[in-house]
């Protein structure tokens, strides 16, 4: 009887001890993969010595739950370790490693994750691996509309030679004085500048012999801003500032301007098209993915030149739920343990 | 390093006044005043907030400017909660940790309003970075105590000695810590795809968190033996949160997905 008990002890502190030492390897393999850069780092945790690592921490958890009954008698407690197994369980089932070893049983070939660009007004379903093979999905993705919505009214940035700046609301009718050229010698009157008008699609025409500066309705977008300079002589001119060229100046000019608009959202319209049918329809936004047949497709880049196509991110599902559920009882377990049984008066267990 | 001469300057530099006076006056052991400009310090922060929300019109947690503008804010409720609560004393240290925090607001980081990109807007952004901030301010005060502990200092008359007080703090932080990881894992899954993308700053938020974890660990193992060790965790735990916090987002040797915190 005495010899169980020692035994015991023995197998209990040695989980204690292996335990502890998981938890600081785990700590300096973070900081590793930390200096190492995310893609290294997400090479390097899905490695086979690293999977058994991941395996050994998630026998380890359970051994602990199996062997001290502490921690089935403190619910807190005994929520953090499951959570923590589940959440391993979960991140093991959607690794790279656990897609293969699934594919293998299974004998299936299932897609983990890649990406998908998409022309305005068509229909996809081909999806680029990480390593750049191409499978196709079991249903289309259609491309609607895509939109770029921006923070109005932009700004008008306006550089001296020297390196000067001066930062104005892109706003029509402000006018803005720029007073004198501090790194300039002899100190120059820079004059003012006026925020005449804000093109979306700038276009220049001709009217007799005189070209004239329009808001094209039809064509790519072309952003500029009408700007009007006044020199201290009481000259003036108009320059027009495009987003497309920033930092454009004339050679006999020392002022350089950009105009510069800042990005609010994009979004992307799609329909989801399985068996010549739509079976749904989203706006993919940043934060607001579409969840659909076991992918999520979310918003990850897009057309810069002409926002004529979207890329779309996809990710397979597997093992999400599953996670998720980990933190729901690793949170639940922690702040039961460590805040709300004192609230509560749980007598469960003294510090 | 430049002093701001805005209205946005001038409510931080009020505060951080209004905290080191305090500090000075608790030092004087005139406690009652100590608290009353303690208090003031705290109301023009709160000031100073509502200013720079009303400026750049989202909830100002966007860069390290407006994250230290809260963390300078949110010492005082939290020396108040720790005090009168968890019986965790330490005020005048409290009052210290918000001019440090406050002084890199007012003087070294930027204070341009920047506007959300589209990553920052989720109802996970607020959420996530308070949770983090409180945290981060609680487990600062637990380092602060377990200092106390390894530098051998007369605590008489302490409300709680000084590894008990560690033990306490780390308690009442590292639910907070670990609600900030999940939060952020769940928002990366909406944003990028993916509930855990192996990026630098995920990666030191998770060494911090298992800095605390040992922590426990430890200290369940060993109990109150070896009070300097366990007082070295929760220091150790400090200087992982800062790097997490500032190296991470100011040196260029980890460039990711946070890149935007400046």
């Amino acid at each position: 009887m005495m010899q169980e008990a020692g035994l015991k002890n023995r197998v209990k502190r040695l989980v204690l001890w292996a335990g502890l030492l998981l938890i600081l390897l785990l700590t300096v393999f973070s900081i590793y993969g930390a200096f190492i850069g995310a893609e290294s780092a997400k090479g390097f945790f899905n490695s086979i010595p690293m999977s058994a690592y991941w395996l050994a921490f998630a026998v380890l958890l359970i051994s602990a739950i199996a062997i001290f009954r502490r921690l089935l008698c403190f619910r807190g407690l005994f929520l953090i370790h499951l959570g923590g197994i589940i959440i391993l369980a979960g991140g093991i089932i959607g690794s790279q490693a656990g897609f293969k070893v699934q594919d293998k049983l299974s004998g299936t070939d299932t897609i983990r994750a890649g990406q998908m660009i998409i022309n305005e007004g068509t229909t996809e379903r081909a999806l680029e691996l990480e390593d750049g093979v191409i499978k196709m999905l079991p249903f289309a993705i259609k491309l609607v509309d895509f939109k770029i919505e921006y923070y109005q009214p932009g700004q008008l940035i306006i550089r001296t030679q020297k390196g000067e700046g001066f930062k104005i609301s892109a706003e029509p009718g402000q006018k803005y004085v720029l007073g004198v050229d501090s790194t300039s010698s002899p100190q120059a009157d820079l004059g003012s500048v006026e925020i005449v008008r804000r093109f979306d699609n700038f276009k220049l025409t001709r009217e007799g012999d005189k070209r004239i500066a329009i808001e094209d309705i039809n064509g790519g977008p072309n952003p500029a801003l009408e700007v009007r300079l006044k020199k201290p002589d009481g000259s003036e001119t108009t320059r027009y500032v495009f987003e497309r060229f920033p930092g454009h100046a004339r050679p006999d000019d020392n002022l350089q301007f950009s105009y510069r608009r800042s990005i609010k959202d994009f979004l992307s319209d799609v329909e989801v098209v399985k068996d010549n049918k739509v079976v749904t329809r989203k706006s993919i936004e940043v934060n607001k993915p579409l969840h659909y047949g076991g992918y999520l497709f979310y918003q990850q880049g897009y057309d810069s030149d002409a926002g004529r196509y979207t890329v779309l991110g996809v990710t397979s599902d597997k093992g999400l739920g599953i996670v998720f559920l980990g933190y729901i009882l690793l949170c639940a377990g922690v702040f039961w343990h460590f805040w709300l049984r004192h609230i509560f008066g749980d007598r469960e267990m003294e510090d | 390093m430049a002093i701001k001469y805005t209205i946005q300057g001038l409510l931080i530099y009020a505060a951080m006044a209004g905290y080191l006076l305090a500090f000075v006056v608790m030092l004087s052991r005139r406690q009652k005043a100590g608290h009353g400009l303690f208090l003031i310090g705290f109301l023009i922060g709160c000031v100073g907030i509502a200013y720079r929300w009303f400026d750049v019109r989202h909830i100002p947690l966007q860069n390290l400017f407006e994250v230290f503008l809260c963390l300078g804010v949110l010492a005082y409720p939290i020396s108040i909660f720790c005090n009168r609560v968890l019986r965790v004393g330490g005020v005048a240290a409290d009052m210290l940790i918000g001019v440090i925090v406050l002084f890199l607001a007012g003087f070294v980081f930027s204070a341009e309003p920047q506007q959300l990109p589209p990553a920052l807007q989720s109802w996970l952004f607020g959420p996530h970075v308070l949770v983090y901030m409180l945290s981060y301010i609680l487990m600062t005060k637990a380092a602060v105590q377990a200092i106390v502990q390894l530098s051998n200092k007369n605590t008489e008359g302490a409300i709680l000695a000084p590894e008990d007080a560690t033990y306490r703090m780390v308690c009442a932080g590292f639910p907070l810590l670990t609600l900030g990881l999940v939060l952020g894992s769940i928002w990366g899954q909406n944003a990028w795809g993916d509930w855990w993308g192996w990026d630098p700053k995920e990666l030191w938020s998770l060494a911090s968190w298992l800095v605390y974890v040992g922590y426990f660990h430890f200290r369940y193992m060993f109990g109150k033996r070896f009070p300097r060790i366990n007082s070295l965790w929760a220091v150790v735990g400090l200087v992982v949160i800062i790097i997490t916090l500032l190296w991470v987002n100011l040196s260029h040797l980890f460039p990711g997905l946070h890149s935007y915190a400046m």
